[in-house]
């Protein structure tokens, strides 16, 4: 079922093979924001996009809850550096061309 | 199409165990997942082909076939008969493939010689693990006298008739389990489990309070004032009551064991009040009324 841009979970955890409590447990750990339209509870498409990713690592590597929320932190940290440094990067070679 | 060295993707001797594999296979994981090296090509490259050396090496037939096989797969006959097999019965709808992420990426980008090798979709069958069924949650209304003694009722849960028993003294908002009777599980996962929340619709004479019953008997002046009899209705029949002589309005009598059935515990009941309201005779005649004077002046 989907109602604009919201995908029902019951959905998700039949495509993706996955229980309704690992889904509520990340939420609870705050990394997925679910939201609920009479009595039924959806992720949007950004939510769903994060959950893949929590879902791939979960079963890839066996990581916990714990491990999925310390990586969700360190990989939001090398985001922001990554955007630091291409910034810097094109100031540099901004700088470089009128000198 | 060159031939792909599994053990040297993994780090590995020949004779590495199903553990070596695993721990191999998830150390170079850790270090190559795409989700861990967003933008990195090289390492997206480098976690397919170890994810693809893990699907043959942790595949006990997989492994012995690539063993066998592996380096001289151009020439080996016996194994394109197996193929056409394999293909065969993947296009019955038994092969593995589907269900990918989409994310963009994971294992179903095989190289063409595990392809040629193993067939066009397969993989990802170790990850493919049981998972239980979804959890059912229904509605059961009962009234207040049906909690009061122990029920059978017949549910129909997707089709499946489910017989339950309620015990007596059941609360309101209780919940049952009933474990296998939620949606089927997948890949050979165990059935989720029902759960059955009784909601029991309020009495307009009998409240419950925990295992207590609380309710209002009428009486009138000259019995409150005199004393007498009085039948009362509990939820266990008729009760004859003897009422004191001044028994004053609003004063509560407990009567111990007549109240509801304590859950699961046979033969226990809490008890129950009443309390009495007395009612003023209205409409007094002439006489009556210099009754009452009399009365008040005595």
């Amino acid at each position: 079922m989907m109602r604009n841009n919201l995908i029902a979970l019951h959905d998700i955890c039949v495509y993706h093979h996955v229980e309704i409590d690992f889904i509520q447990s990340l939420e609870d750990f705050g990394l997925i924001k679910t939201t609920t339209q009479k009595q039924l509870t959806f992720l949007s498409l950004d939510e769903l996009m994060k959950l893949e990713r929590y879902v791939r690592l979960a079963k890839d590597l066996d990581i916990n809850l714990e491990g999925l929320h310390a990586i969700s932190q360190l990989l939001n940290q090398v985001e922001t550096m990554q955007n630091e440094i291409n910034t810097l990067k094109a100031e540099l070679n901004h700088y470089k061309q009128f000198n | 199409m060159d031939y792909i060295d599994y053990y040297k993707i993994l780090d590995l001797k020949k004779s590495a165990s199903i553990d070596d594999i695993k721990k191999a296979y998830r150390k170079l994981a850790r270090k190559y997942h795409p989700d861990l090296n967003p933008n990195n090509d090289e390492a997206n490259k480098k976690f397919q082909q170890i994810n693809e050396a893990n699907e043959v090496l942790s595949d006990p037939e997989k492994r012995k076939k690539y063993d066998k096989y592996g380096k001289d797969w151009q020439h080996a006959d016996q194994l394109d008969a197996q193929q056409k097999q394999q293909r065969q019965y993947q296009s019955q709808g038994g092969g593995y493939g589907g269900g990918g992420y989409s994310g963009g990426f994971g294992g179903d980008d095989f190289s063409d010689f595990f392809s040629s090798m193993f067939g066009g979709g397969a993989g990802r069958s170790s990850r493919q693990s049981p998972f239980k069924g979804q959890d059912y949650n229904a509605d059961l209304q009962l009234n207040l006298k049906d909690a009061y003694t122990t029920q059978k009722q017949t549910l129909t849960v997707n089709g499946k008739q489910v017989r339950i028993t309620i015990p007596a003294g059941v609360e309101n908002g209780q919940k049952i389990k009933l474990s296998g009777y939620g949606a089927p599980g997948a890949n050979n996962g165990q059935p989720g489990d029902l759960y059955i929340k009784f909601n029991i619709s309020e009495d307009p004479k009998f409240k419950r309070k925990g295992n207590d019953i609380y309710i209002q008997e009428e009486i009138d002046l000259y019995t409150a004032v005199l004393g007498g009899e009085k039948i009362v209705e509990t939820l266990n029949g008729k009760v004859k009551l003897k009422i004191p002589e001044g028994t004053q309005p609003d004063s509560t009598l407990r009567l111990k064991g007549k109240g509801f059935p304590v859950y699961k515990k046979a033969d226990q009941f809490g008890d129950l009040y009443i309390k009495w309201q007395v009612k003023l005779p209205t409409n007094l005649n002439q006489e009556q009324k210099e009754l009452f004077e009399k009365l008040s002046k005595s």
